[in-house]
Protein backbone atom coordinates (compact mmCIF):
# COMPACT_ATOMS: atom_id res chain seq x y z
CA UNK A 1 0.00 0.00 0.00
CA UNK A 2 1.21 3.46 -0.83
CA UNK A 3 -0.92 6.16 0.70
CA UNK A 4 -4.51 5.09 0.97
CA UNK A 5 -5.49 5.52 -2.64
CA UNK A 6 -2.82 3.57 -4.45
CA UNK A 7 -2.20 -0.14 -4.15
CA UNK A 8 1.29 -1.40 -4.97
CA UNK A 9 1.58 -5.07 -5.81
CA UNK A 10 4.95 -6.79 -6.07
CA UNK A 11 4.84 -9.61 -8.53
CA UNK A 12 7.46 -12.29 -9.01
CA UNK A 13 6.01 -14.20 -11.87
CA UNK A 14 2.68 -14.71 -10.15
CA UNK A 15 -0.74 -13.45 -11.15
CA UNK A 16 -3.34 -11.08 -9.76
CA UNK A 17 -6.80 -10.32 -11.02
CA UNK A 18 -7.67 -6.64 -11.19
CA UNK A 19 -10.44 -4.48 -12.51
CA UNK A 20 -10.05 -3.59 -16.16
CA UNK A 21 -8.09 -0.39 -16.67
CA UNK A 22 -7.18 0.15 -13.03
CA UNK A 23 -3.41 0.00 -13.57
CA UNK A 24 -1.79 3.42 -13.20
CA UNK A 25 1.87 2.48 -13.51
CA UNK A 26 4.27 -0.44 -13.46
CA UNK A 27 7.93 -1.24 -13.77
CA UNK A 28 9.56 -4.42 -14.92
CA UNK A 29 7.77 -6.77 -17.27
CA UNK A 30 3.99 -7.07 -17.11
CA UNK A 31 1.34 -8.48 -19.34
CA UNK A 32 -2.32 -7.60 -19.15
CA UNK A 33 -4.95 -9.96 -20.39
CA UNK A 34 -8.66 -9.46 -20.20
CA UNK A 35 -10.51 -12.37 -18.71
CA UNK A 36 -13.87 -12.96 -20.21
CA UNK A 37 -16.62 -13.39 -17.67
CA UNK A 38 -14.49 -12.46 -14.67
CA UNK A 39 -12.33 -15.52 -15.09
CA UNK A 40 -14.98 -17.87 -13.84
CA UNK A 41 -15.33 -20.02 -16.88
CA UNK A 42 -18.28 -20.30 -19.19
CA UNK A 43 -20.80 -20.82 -16.43
CA UNK A 44 -19.56 -17.75 -14.59
CA UNK A 45 -19.77 -15.75 -17.79
CA UNK A 46 -23.35 -16.69 -18.41
CA UNK A 47 -24.33 -16.09 -14.79
CA UNK A 48 -22.75 -12.68 -14.79
CA UNK A 49 -24.44 -11.72 -18.01
CA UNK A 50 -27.82 -12.71 -16.65
CA UNK A 51 -27.41 -11.20 -13.21
CA UNK A 52 -25.93 -7.91 -14.34
CA UNK A 53 -23.04 -8.23 -11.89
CA UNK A 54 -20.80 -7.43 -14.80
CA UNK A 55 -17.19 -7.34 -13.88
CA UNK A 56 -14.49 -6.80 -16.42
CA UNK A 57 -11.37 -8.26 -14.99
CA UNK A 58 -7.87 -8.44 -16.34
CA UNK A 59 -5.17 -10.82 -15.41
CA UNK A 60 -1.85 -9.20 -14.59
CA UNK A 61 1.21 -11.35 -14.72
CA UNK A 62 4.88 -10.52 -14.59
CA UNK A 63 7.96 -9.44 -12.72
CA UNK A 64 8.10 -6.11 -10.93
CA UNK A 65 5.80 -3.70 -9.16
CA UNK A 66 2.38 -2.75 -10.41
CA UNK A 67 0.36 0.17 -9.02
CA UNK A 68 -3.43 0.14 -9.06
CA UNK A 69 -5.86 2.96 -8.35
CA UNK A 70 -9.45 3.71 -9.19
CA UNK A 71 -10.84 7.23 -9.45
CA UNK A 72 -9.03 8.30 -6.29
CA UNK A 73 -11.16 5.99 -4.16
CA UNK A 74 -9.82 4.77 -0.84
CA UNK A 75 -8.49 1.23 -0.92
CA UNK A 76 -9.00 -1.29 1.88
CA UNK A 77 -7.07 -4.51 2.07
CA UNK A 78 -8.90 -7.59 3.28
CA UNK A 79 -7.08 -10.75 4.25
CA UNK A 80 -9.11 -13.89 3.74
CA UNK A 81 -8.28 -17.20 5.38
CA UNK A 82 -10.83 -19.48 3.90
CA UNK A 83 -13.80 -17.29 4.75
CA UNK A 84 -16.04 -15.53 2.31
CA UNK A 85 -16.15 -11.85 1.41
CA UNK A 86 -19.33 -10.39 0.00
CA UNK A 87 -18.74 -7.26 -2.02
CA UNK A 88 -20.30 -5.34 -4.87
CA UNK A 89 -18.54 -5.92 -8.18
CA UNK A 90 -18.11 -2.14 -8.42
CA UNK A 91 -16.13 -2.08 -5.21
CA UNK A 92 -13.79 -4.95 -5.95
CA UNK A 93 -10.45 -3.67 -7.23
CA UNK A 94 -7.97 -6.48 -7.10
CA UNK A 95 -7.69 -10.06 -5.84
CA UNK A 96 -4.91 -12.57 -5.62
CA UNK A 97 -5.13 -15.42 -8.06
CA UNK A 98 -5.67 -17.86 -5.20
CA UNK A 99 -9.10 -16.36 -4.53
CA UNK A 100 -12.20 -17.52 -6.33
CA UNK A 101 -14.98 -15.14 -7.28
CA UNK A 102 -18.61 -15.82 -8.00
CA UNK A 103 -22.06 -14.32 -7.94
CA UNK A 104 -24.86 -14.78 -5.43
CA UNK A 105 -28.44 -13.74 -4.98
CA UNK A 106 -29.16 -11.06 -2.41
CA UNK A 107 -32.83 -10.46 -2.87
CA UNK A 108 -34.54 -7.26 -1.96
CA UNK A 109 -31.50 -5.79 -0.25
CA UNK A 110 -29.62 -5.49 -3.50
CA UNK A 111 -32.48 -3.72 -5.17
CA UNK A 112 -32.66 -1.17 -2.40
CA UNK A 113 -28.94 -0.49 -2.58
CA UNK A 114 -29.38 0.43 -6.17
CA UNK A 115 -27.13 -2.23 -7.59
CA UNK A 116 -29.33 -5.08 -8.48
CA UNK A 117 -30.37 -8.35 -6.99
CA UNK A 118 -26.97 -9.95 -7.07
CA UNK A 119 -23.61 -9.44 -5.44
CA UNK A 120 -20.12 -10.85 -5.81
CA UNK A 121 -18.56 -13.28 -3.42
CA UNK A 122 -14.84 -13.89 -3.00
CA UNK A 123 -13.64 -17.10 -1.39
CA UNK A 124 -10.34 -18.70 -0.52
CA UNK A 125 -7.11 -17.59 1.09
CA UNK A 126 -5.26 -14.46 0.11
CA UNK A 127 -5.55 -10.71 -0.16
CA UNK A 128 -8.36 -8.78 -1.77
CA UNK A 129 -8.52 -5.01 -2.26
CA UNK A 130 -11.85 -3.23 -2.13
CA UNK A 131 -12.53 0.41 -2.87
CA UNK A 132 -14.71 2.80 -0.93
CA UNK A 133 -15.70 6.42 -1.35
CA UNK A 134 -13.75 7.86 1.60
CA UNK A 135 -11.99 5.74 4.24
CA UNK A 136 -14.16 2.81 5.27
CA UNK A 137 -14.85 1.88 8.87
CA UNK A 138 -14.97 -1.76 9.86
CA UNK A 139 -17.80 -2.54 12.25
CA UNK A 140 -17.99 -5.77 14.20
CA UNK A 141 -21.22 -7.63 14.50
CA UNK A 142 -21.61 -10.07 17.38
CA UNK A 143 -24.54 -12.27 18.38
CA UNK A 144 -27.05 -10.15 20.25
CA UNK A 145 -25.59 -6.96 18.83
CA UNK A 146 -27.14 -6.52 15.41
CA UNK A 147 -25.93 -3.71 13.17
CA UNK A 148 -28.05 -1.60 10.87
CA UNK A 149 -26.44 0.02 7.87
CA UNK A 150 -27.65 2.51 5.32
CA UNK A 151 -27.84 0.59 2.04
CA UNK A 152 -25.99 3.38 0.24
CA UNK A 153 -23.06 3.29 2.64
CA UNK A 154 -22.63 -0.48 2.71
CA UNK A 155 -19.50 -1.69 0.94
CA UNK A 156 -18.78 -5.28 1.90
CA UNK A 157 -18.96 -7.82 4.68
CA UNK A 158 -17.22 -10.98 5.84
CA UNK A 159 -18.12 -13.71 8.23
CA UNK A 160 -21.25 -15.58 9.10
CA UNK A 161 -23.87 -12.88 8.85
CA UNK A 162 -27.56 -12.98 8.19
CA UNK A 163 -29.00 -10.01 6.39
CA UNK A 164 -32.41 -8.59 6.89
CA UNK A 165 -34.01 -5.79 5.10
CA UNK A 166 -35.71 -3.32 7.40
CA UNK A 167 -38.18 -0.67 6.48
CA UNK A 168 -39.37 2.14 8.59
CA UNK A 169 -42.01 3.47 6.28
CA UNK A 170 -44.91 5.20 7.95
CA UNK A 171 -47.64 7.47 6.69
CA UNK A 172 -45.04 10.25 6.83
CA UNK A 173 -43.12 8.66 4.00
CA UNK A 174 -46.20 8.71 1.87
CA UNK A 175 -46.57 12.44 2.28
CA UNK A 176 -42.88 12.98 1.68
CA UNK A 177 -41.86 13.84 5.23
CA UNK A 178 -39.14 11.42 6.23
CA UNK A 179 -35.72 11.47 7.78
CA UNK A 180 -34.37 9.94 4.60
CA UNK A 181 -33.52 6.76 6.46
CA UNK A 182 -36.52 4.61 5.69
CA UNK A 183 -34.56 1.57 4.60
CA UNK A 184 -31.75 -0.20 6.38
CA UNK A 185 -29.95 -3.49 6.17
CA UNK A 186 -29.75 -5.35 9.44
CA UNK A 187 -26.84 -7.69 10.01
CA UNK A 188 -27.05 -10.43 12.62
CA UNK A 189 -24.51 -13.04 13.59
CA UNK A 190 -20.77 -12.88 13.73
CA UNK A 191 -18.63 -10.93 11.33
CA UNK A 192 -17.34 -7.63 10.02
CA UNK A 193 -19.11 -5.03 7.93
CA UNK A 194 -17.30 -2.36 5.86
CA UNK A 195 -19.11 0.97 5.76
CA UNK A 196 -18.05 4.01 3.73
CA UNK A 197 -18.56 7.64 4.85
CA UNK A 198 -20.61 8.44 1.79
CA UNK A 199 -23.92 7.33 0.37
CA UNK A 200 -24.55 6.12 -3.12
CA UNK A 201 -27.69 7.34 -4.74
CA UNK A 202 -30.12 4.58 -4.11
CA UNK A 203 -33.78 3.94 -4.50
CA UNK A 204 -33.99 3.76 -0.73
CA UNK A 205 -32.29 7.10 -0.29
CA UNK A 206 -34.99 8.80 -2.30
CA UNK A 207 -37.74 7.80 0.06
CA UNK B 1 9.96 27.92 -0.57
CA UNK B 2 6.40 26.69 -0.59
CA UNK B 3 4.86 24.84 2.33
CA UNK B 4 2.09 22.30 2.22
CA UNK B 5 -0.79 23.18 4.55
CA UNK B 6 -2.85 20.10 3.86
CA UNK B 7 -3.18 17.75 0.93
CA UNK B 8 -5.10 20.31 -1.08
CA UNK B 9 -3.62 23.68 -0.07
CA UNK B 10 -0.17 25.19 -0.38
CA UNK B 11 1.20 28.34 1.16
CA UNK B 12 3.71 30.47 -0.70
CA UNK B 13 5.66 33.49 0.52
CA UNK B 14 5.94 36.58 -1.66
CA UNK B 15 8.48 39.32 -1.13
CA UNK B 16 9.55 42.29 -3.22
CA UNK B 17 11.59 41.07 -6.15
CA UNK B 18 10.32 37.56 -5.74
CA UNK B 19 7.09 37.11 -7.58
CA UNK B 20 4.96 34.07 -8.24
CA UNK B 21 2.96 32.89 -11.19
CA UNK B 22 -0.25 31.04 -10.45
CA UNK B 23 -3.29 29.73 -12.22
CA UNK B 24 -5.81 32.53 -12.40
CA UNK B 25 -8.36 32.38 -9.62
CA UNK B 26 -6.45 29.84 -7.56
CA UNK B 27 -5.81 32.19 -4.64
CA UNK B 28 -7.73 31.16 -1.53
CA UNK B 29 -6.49 33.64 1.06
CA UNK B 30 -3.55 35.92 1.69
CA UNK B 31 -1.81 37.80 4.46
CA UNK B 32 0.08 41.03 3.98
CA UNK B 33 0.13 43.39 1.06
CA UNK B 34 -0.18 41.34 -2.10
CA UNK B 35 -1.43 42.28 -5.54
CA UNK B 36 -2.69 39.98 -8.28
CA UNK B 37 -2.45 41.02 -11.90
CA UNK B 38 -3.78 38.94 -14.75
CA UNK B 39 -0.94 37.93 -16.96
CA UNK B 40 -1.89 38.55 -20.56
CA UNK B 41 1.29 36.91 -21.72
CA UNK B 42 0.34 33.72 -19.92
CA UNK B 43 3.65 33.49 -18.15
CA UNK B 44 7.20 34.53 -18.71
CA UNK B 45 8.95 35.71 -21.81
CA UNK B 46 7.83 38.30 -24.27
CA UNK B 47 5.24 38.45 -26.98
CA UNK B 48 7.05 35.69 -28.79
CA UNK B 49 6.54 33.25 -25.93
CA UNK B 50 2.92 34.31 -25.69
CA UNK B 51 2.33 33.56 -29.34
CA UNK B 52 4.13 30.28 -28.90
CA UNK B 53 1.88 29.31 -26.05
CA UNK B 54 -1.25 30.39 -27.88
CA UNK B 55 -0.33 28.28 -30.85
CA UNK B 56 0.66 25.39 -28.67
CA UNK B 57 -2.58 25.57 -26.69
CA UNK B 58 -0.58 25.73 -23.49
CA UNK B 59 -1.87 29.18 -22.58
CA UNK B 60 -3.73 28.50 -19.35
CA UNK B 61 -4.62 31.90 -17.86
CA UNK B 62 -2.00 32.84 -15.33
CA UNK B 63 -1.67 35.72 -12.92
CA UNK B 64 1.34 37.38 -11.42
CA UNK B 65 1.44 37.62 -7.66
CA UNK B 66 3.59 40.41 -6.24
CA UNK B 67 4.00 42.18 -2.93
CA UNK B 68 4.93 41.22 0.57
CA UNK B 69 3.17 38.47 2.48
CA UNK B 70 2.01 34.89 2.19
CA UNK B 71 -0.62 33.51 -0.16
CA UNK B 72 -2.57 30.27 0.03
CA UNK B 73 -3.43 28.45 -3.15
CA UNK B 74 -5.79 25.63 -4.02
CA UNK B 75 -8.05 24.77 -6.90
CA UNK B 76 -11.22 22.78 -7.40
CA UNK B 77 -10.65 20.53 -4.41
CA UNK B 78 -7.89 18.77 -6.29
CA UNK B 79 -4.83 17.50 -4.55
CA UNK B 80 -1.82 19.78 -4.72
CA UNK B 81 1.65 18.32 -4.81
CA UNK B 82 4.83 20.29 -4.11
CA UNK B 83 7.91 19.81 -6.22
CA UNK B 84 11.22 21.50 -5.38
CA UNK B 85 13.49 21.92 -8.36
CA UNK B 86 17.22 22.17 -7.94
CA UNK B 87 18.46 23.01 -11.38
CA UNK B 88 16.63 20.25 -13.19
CA UNK B 89 13.61 20.44 -15.47
CA UNK B 90 10.00 19.63 -14.74
CA UNK B 91 7.68 18.64 -17.58
CA UNK B 92 4.03 19.27 -16.84
CA UNK B 93 0.80 20.14 -18.62
CA UNK B 94 -0.03 23.82 -18.29
CA UNK B 95 -3.49 23.23 -16.86
CA UNK B 96 -2.03 21.12 -14.07
CA UNK B 97 0.28 23.88 -12.87
CA UNK B 98 -1.15 25.52 -9.77
CA UNK B 99 1.61 27.95 -8.82
CA UNK B 100 5.35 28.31 -9.40
CA UNK B 101 8.08 30.68 -8.33
CA UNK B 102 9.30 33.42 -10.62
CA UNK B 103 12.83 32.09 -10.30
CA UNK B 104 11.86 29.17 -12.50
CA UNK B 105 12.24 29.53 -16.23
CA UNK B 106 9.03 28.64 -18.00
CA UNK B 107 8.89 27.57 -21.62
CA UNK B 108 6.88 25.49 -24.02
CA UNK B 109 8.26 22.37 -25.54
CA UNK B 110 7.22 20.58 -28.68
CA UNK B 111 6.77 16.94 -27.79
CA UNK B 112 7.40 15.93 -31.36
CA UNK B 113 11.02 16.85 -30.82
CA UNK B 114 11.24 14.06 -28.31
CA UNK B 115 10.86 10.96 -30.31
CA UNK B 116 9.72 12.37 -33.64
CA UNK B 117 6.60 10.79 -35.01
CA UNK B 118 6.20 8.64 -31.92
CA UNK B 119 6.18 11.80 -29.85
CA UNK B 120 3.31 13.16 -31.91
CA UNK B 121 1.40 9.93 -31.50
CA UNK B 122 2.15 10.11 -27.80
CA UNK B 123 0.54 13.52 -27.54
CA UNK B 124 -2.53 12.39 -29.43
CA UNK B 125 -2.94 9.10 -27.62
CA UNK B 126 -2.63 10.65 -24.19
CA UNK B 127 -4.83 13.59 -25.00
CA UNK B 128 -2.11 15.96 -23.90
CA UNK B 129 -1.55 17.53 -27.24
CA UNK B 130 1.74 18.09 -28.94
CA UNK B 131 3.14 20.57 -26.50
CA UNK B 132 4.01 20.59 -22.87
CA UNK B 133 5.25 23.18 -20.42
CA UNK B 134 8.70 22.98 -18.89
CA UNK B 135 10.01 24.65 -15.77
CA UNK B 136 13.76 24.89 -15.25
CA UNK B 137 15.89 26.31 -12.47
CA UNK B 138 15.84 26.54 -8.72
CA UNK B 139 12.54 26.96 -6.91
CA UNK B 140 9.24 25.38 -6.03
CA UNK B 141 6.19 24.51 -8.05
CA UNK B 142 2.85 23.00 -7.11
CA UNK B 143 0.95 20.72 -9.48
CA UNK B 144 -2.68 19.62 -9.33
CA UNK B 145 -3.89 16.05 -9.47
CA UNK B 146 -7.10 14.14 -8.92
CA UNK B 147 -6.45 11.95 -5.92
CA UNK B 148 -3.07 11.81 -4.25
CA UNK B 149 0.21 11.90 -6.12
CA UNK B 150 2.96 9.37 -5.69
CA UNK B 151 6.45 9.38 -7.10
CA UNK B 152 8.18 6.55 -8.88
CA UNK B 153 11.92 6.81 -9.44
CA UNK B 154 13.19 6.04 -12.92
CA UNK B 155 16.66 4.61 -13.40
CA UNK B 156 18.26 3.33 -16.61
CA UNK B 157 17.83 -0.22 -15.34
CA UNK B 158 14.27 0.37 -14.28
CA UNK B 159 12.02 1.89 -16.94
CA UNK B 160 8.53 2.70 -15.71
CA UNK B 161 5.27 2.34 -17.59
CA UNK B 162 2.46 4.71 -16.70
CA UNK B 163 -1.18 4.85 -17.70
CA UNK B 164 -1.44 8.04 -19.81
CA UNK B 165 -4.52 9.17 -17.91
CA UNK B 166 -2.80 8.82 -14.56
CA UNK B 167 0.39 10.58 -15.64
CA UNK B 168 0.85 14.00 -14.00
CA UNK B 169 4.39 15.22 -14.60
CA UNK B 170 7.99 14.09 -14.74
CA UNK B 171 11.42 15.54 -14.03
CA UNK B 172 14.97 14.80 -14.94
CA UNK B 173 16.60 13.31 -18.00
CA UNK B 174 13.70 11.19 -19.09
CA UNK B 175 12.67 9.99 -22.51
CA UNK B 176 9.00 9.25 -22.91
CA UNK B 177 7.34 7.32 -25.64
CA UNK B 178 4.08 5.55 -26.15
CA UNK B 179 4.30 1.84 -25.95
CA UNK B 180 1.43 -0.13 -27.27
CA UNK B 181 0.40 -3.57 -26.31
CA UNK B 182 -2.44 -3.94 -28.76
CA UNK B 183 -3.25 -7.50 -29.57
CA UNK B 184 -6.05 -9.26 -31.33
CA UNK B 185 -8.03 -8.99 -28.09
CA UNK B 186 -8.21 -5.21 -28.38
CA UNK B 187 -9.19 -5.46 -32.02
CA UNK B 188 -12.32 -7.37 -31.11
CA UNK B 189 -13.09 -5.15 -28.13
CA UNK B 190 -11.87 -7.52 -25.48
CA UNK B 191 -8.89 -5.47 -24.36
CA UNK B 192 -7.65 -5.21 -20.82
CA UNK B 193 -8.01 -1.42 -20.96
CA UNK B 194 -4.25 -1.02 -20.80
CA UNK B 195 -3.42 -0.91 -24.47
CA UNK B 196 -1.56 2.40 -24.39
CA UNK B 197 1.17 3.10 -21.90
CA UNK B 198 3.73 5.81 -21.51
CA UNK B 199 7.14 4.26 -21.28
CA UNK B 200 9.58 6.45 -19.37
CA UNK B 201 13.29 5.67 -19.51
CA UNK B 202 16.34 7.48 -18.26
CA UNK B 203 17.10 9.13 -14.97
CA UNK B 204 14.47 10.99 -13.01
CA UNK B 205 11.13 10.79 -11.30
CA UNK B 206 7.60 10.43 -12.58
CA UNK B 207 4.57 11.77 -10.70
CA UNK B 208 1.46 9.62 -10.95
CA UNK B 209 -2.01 10.34 -9.61
CA UNK B 210 -4.26 7.79 -7.94
CA UNK B 211 -6.99 8.16 -10.50
CA UNK B 212 -7.53 7.89 -14.21
CA UNK B 213 -9.51 11.09 -14.40
CA UNK B 214 -8.37 14.25 -16.09
CA UNK B 215 -8.69 17.53 -14.27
Amino acid sequence: MQGSRVLAVDLTGDTVKARNGSMVAYDGQMSFKRMTGGGEGLRGLVTRRITGEKMTVMEVQGQGTCWFAERAAEINLVRLNGERLHVEANNLLCTEATLRTGTEFTGLRGASEGHGLFTTKVEGSGWAAITSDGPAVILRVAPGLPLRVDPGAYVAHTGDLKQNFRTDVTWRALVGETGGESFQIEFEGNGLVYVQPSERRTVAGEV
Amino acid sequence: MFTQINSKMVEAPVSPGQRLFSQRGAMLAYKGDVSFTPDLMGGQGGVGSMLGRRLANEDTPLMTVEGNGTVMFGHGGHHAHLIHLTGDTLYVEADRLLVFEGSLQQSTMFMGSQGGLRGIIRGQATGQGLFTTTLTGHGSAAVLAHGGVFEIPITPQRPVHVDPQAYVAHRGEVQSKVSTAIGWRDAIGRGSGEAFQLELTGNGTVFVQASEEKL
